[in-house]
């Protein structure tokens, strides 16, 4: 519904986007603003001594103590990406050759863990890998086990593949649909096996969707909170857990601004370098 | 040799889209499946290239059974209609996708990928990607990545329609000159009647998944093997026998409306339809010069540039004439004109 003059001078398209900023800027900039400056000032007994200026928030960071926790997230946080992006190819596949129904039916069900509370998710899952879980009771069945499956990193891994996945699989199956069929039959009669096809045609065709989609599973995975505090316990903090801890338990908020702030420059790094990456891996000309 | 199918099918739940094809396509060959849309020639062509499997039936190369071949080992090459150049490979990867396929050395790809831009005069845009090209180049592209690899078949799925008019004259030409220079055999689809003329060996005209008739393109138009291939390759004028008798072992029918004519011994059926192409029709024909001579009155005449379109009643039944403008000045309408045809110019058929 743009007019074309909305078109050809965007500033005329202003005033609707005007509500959307005014909330942006009152319950996100605003805030962000608070724990920014917070984040810069010193706490006392006394509380925030807006008076003075420091980085000590910041340097604080590196004590191995918290600096433990980042490397944890990110540890967990990769995991999980590099094993959703060796389940998307052959899910997503399967998926588009299942026929307009089933198809439909299958990515309700792989979005489906994102429809669910994520509480109810971690108390589901502990009743799969707790000690006399399920999967631990089929375990005892067969005589192996039991295994330790969650109060561990195993256990947030587990939770967190299938509860992110569809920030993966969407964007690779779509790019997958948007392909012409011919490509793939234009690459088979020129000799190229499915598996070359693949490889050579339909991989690199989708690397931009993949790349994109892997970058948002990542940034989901470091902001988990439910997850990593329901099924790794308190002794297997992650960057979330931290920050809530400290700005609602310590109530140590100059602190919790610094890993506020660390965790969001991290973020928009990774958004950032996502996209640059995505653009790069775009086939064809170079402008 | 060359191609062979035998009873082939396909289907596509309860749509038959190929129902029992048989075809032979010899070496060096250009045949060419003609069709209205749906008729499932694209099927058949595809079924061919291994994209489909058929349901039932023999697909035969070079003598040799490949109907359970999977299409990247049928040694074919494929030109689309939307050429489907794989947009993130350069003009050379695209033409040296097959050839890495197989294998070939890194010399020889070099060699033969420049060998096939040069056949297809697209030298000096190897570095450039699909979408910095028009789509005749694209086209060029598509041609040259299916003919370096030296192709066993070469497919060729309606590769002009997508071609604006004077570029789709200029691309016929070129893949007829390559075709013939090559003596690749070749299986072109299209519903194009004047590519199919232009370009085929021997055309096989297809209707709802079967083959009414397989000729010459000469044959095709001259002698229709029924209604259908008569008016899908060009207008035709249609009058209805209503008895045929043998005079001097001659033909010679009477056609609605009392009129009689001489008609072709060999098509000749007393309930059949005898079928007049327009430039079979002579006007002004004088007394004794034609068998068939009847006198006849002009309704209209049609100015077309070259040809002048000539609509003359005779004995009741509309009957049309196309003929040279140059021969077609000074006609008018109510005109009395003697019109007439040689009984070789026409057919009989079915009329069903």
């Amino acid at each position: 519904m743009l007019s074309s003059r909305m078109r050809s001078e965007p500033w005329r398209a202003a005033p609707f986007l005007l509500p959307l900023l005014a909330l942006l800027a009152a319950w996100f900039v605003w805030p962000l603003a608070q724990a920014l400056t917070n984040s810069l000032h010193p706490n006392t007994p006394q509380g925030i001594d807006a008076g003075q200026w420091t980085l000590a928030n910041y340097a604080r960071i590196a004590d191995p103590l918290y600096a433990g926790v980042v490397v944890r997230t990110l540890r967990i946080s990769a995991l999980v990406t590099a094993i959703s992006s060796l389940l998307v190819y052959p899910v997503a596949l399967a998926t588009t050759r299942l026929g307009p129904r089933r198809e439909a039916l299958a990515i309700l069900a792989y979005v489906s863990p994102w429809l669910v509370n994520t509480l109810v998710k971690a108390l589901g899952w502990n009743l799969l890998l707790r000690p006399t879980g399920l999967v631990n009771a089929a375990l005892g069945e067969i005589g192996a086990g039991p295994l330790r499956l969650m109060l561990n990193e195993t256990g947030v891994v587990i939770a967190l593949i299938p509860g992110h996945f569809m920030f993966v699989l969407l964007p690779v199956w779509a790019a997958l649909k948007g392909l012409d069929p011919a490509l793939g039959w234009a690459a088979g009669t020129l000799g190229a096996s499915r598996a070359g096809v693949f490889w050579r045609v339909l991989f690199p065709l989708t690397l931009p969707a993949l790349i994109a989609g892997l970058a948002i599973n990542f940034i989901m995975n470091t902001t988990a909170f439910a997850i990593p505090m329901l099924l790794g316990g308190l002794r297997n903090e992650t960057a979330s857990m931290l920050a809530y801890r400290v700005n609602l338990v310590m109530l140590d908020w100059p602190f919790g601004g610094a890993v506020a702030v660390v965790l969001l420059v991290f973020t928009l790094l990774l958004v950032w370098g996502g996209q640059r990456i995505a653009t790069l891996a775009v086939p064809g000309p170079r402008a | 040799m060359g191609l062979g199918l035998e009873r082939v099918a396909k289907r596509f739940g309860q749509v038959t889209a190929v129902e029992a094809l048989d075809l032979d396509v010899a070496t060096g060959e250009l045949f060419t499946l003609l069709g209205p849309s749906g008729c499932g020639k694209t099927t058949a062509l595809r079924v061919v290239a291994g994209i489909y499997p058929a349901d039932a039936g023999r697909v035969l190369l070079d003598g040799a059974d490949i109907t359970r071949t999977p299409m990247h080992r049928r040694g074919m090459a494929m030109v689309f209609q939307t050429y489907v150049l794989f947009p993130h490979l350069s003009v050379f990867d695209n033409v040296a996708f097959g050839l890495r396929s197989r294998r070939v050395g890194r010399r020889e790809i070099r060699e033969r990928v420049a060998a096939a831009l040069a056949l297809v005069r697209l030298e000096g845009l190897a570095e450039r990607y699909p979408s910095q090209l028009s789509g005749g180049q694209q086209q060029r592209v598509a041609l040259a990545r299916a003919l370096v690899v030296r192709p066993a078949l070469l497919l060729l799925d309606e590769p002009l329609s997508n071609l604006d008019a004077r570029l789709r004259d200029e691309m016929r030409a070129e893949i007829r000159a390559l075709q013939r220079r090559l003596r690749i055999t070749t299986v072109l689809v299209t519903h194009d009647i004047q590519e199919a003329f232009a370009l085929s060996d021997r055309i096989g005209v297809m209707r709802a998944g079967r083959l009414e008739q397989v000729g010459s393109p000469a044959e095709i138009y001259r002698r229709p093997a029924n209604r259908f291939v008569a008016h899908f390759v060009g207008p035709v004028t249609e009058l209805r026998l209503r008895g045929v008798e043998t005079v001097d072992g001659r033909a010679r029918a009477t056609l609605e409306g009392g009129l009689t004519a001489w008609v072709d011994a060999r098509t000749a059926r007393p309930d059949g339809l005898l079928l007049l192409r327009p430039e079979a029709v002579r006007l002004h024909v004088p007394e004794g010069a034609a068998e068939n001579r009847y006198s006849a009155r002009i309704e209209d005449v049609v100015y077309l540039g070259a040809e002048t379109e000539c609509r003359v009643v005779v004995g009741g039944t509309l009957v049309v004439a196309k003929l040279p403008s140059i021969a077609a000045a000074g006609l008018r309408q109510g005109d009395e004109v003697a019109i007439g045809w040689d009984p070789a110019d026409a057919v009989v058929t079915h009329a069903v």
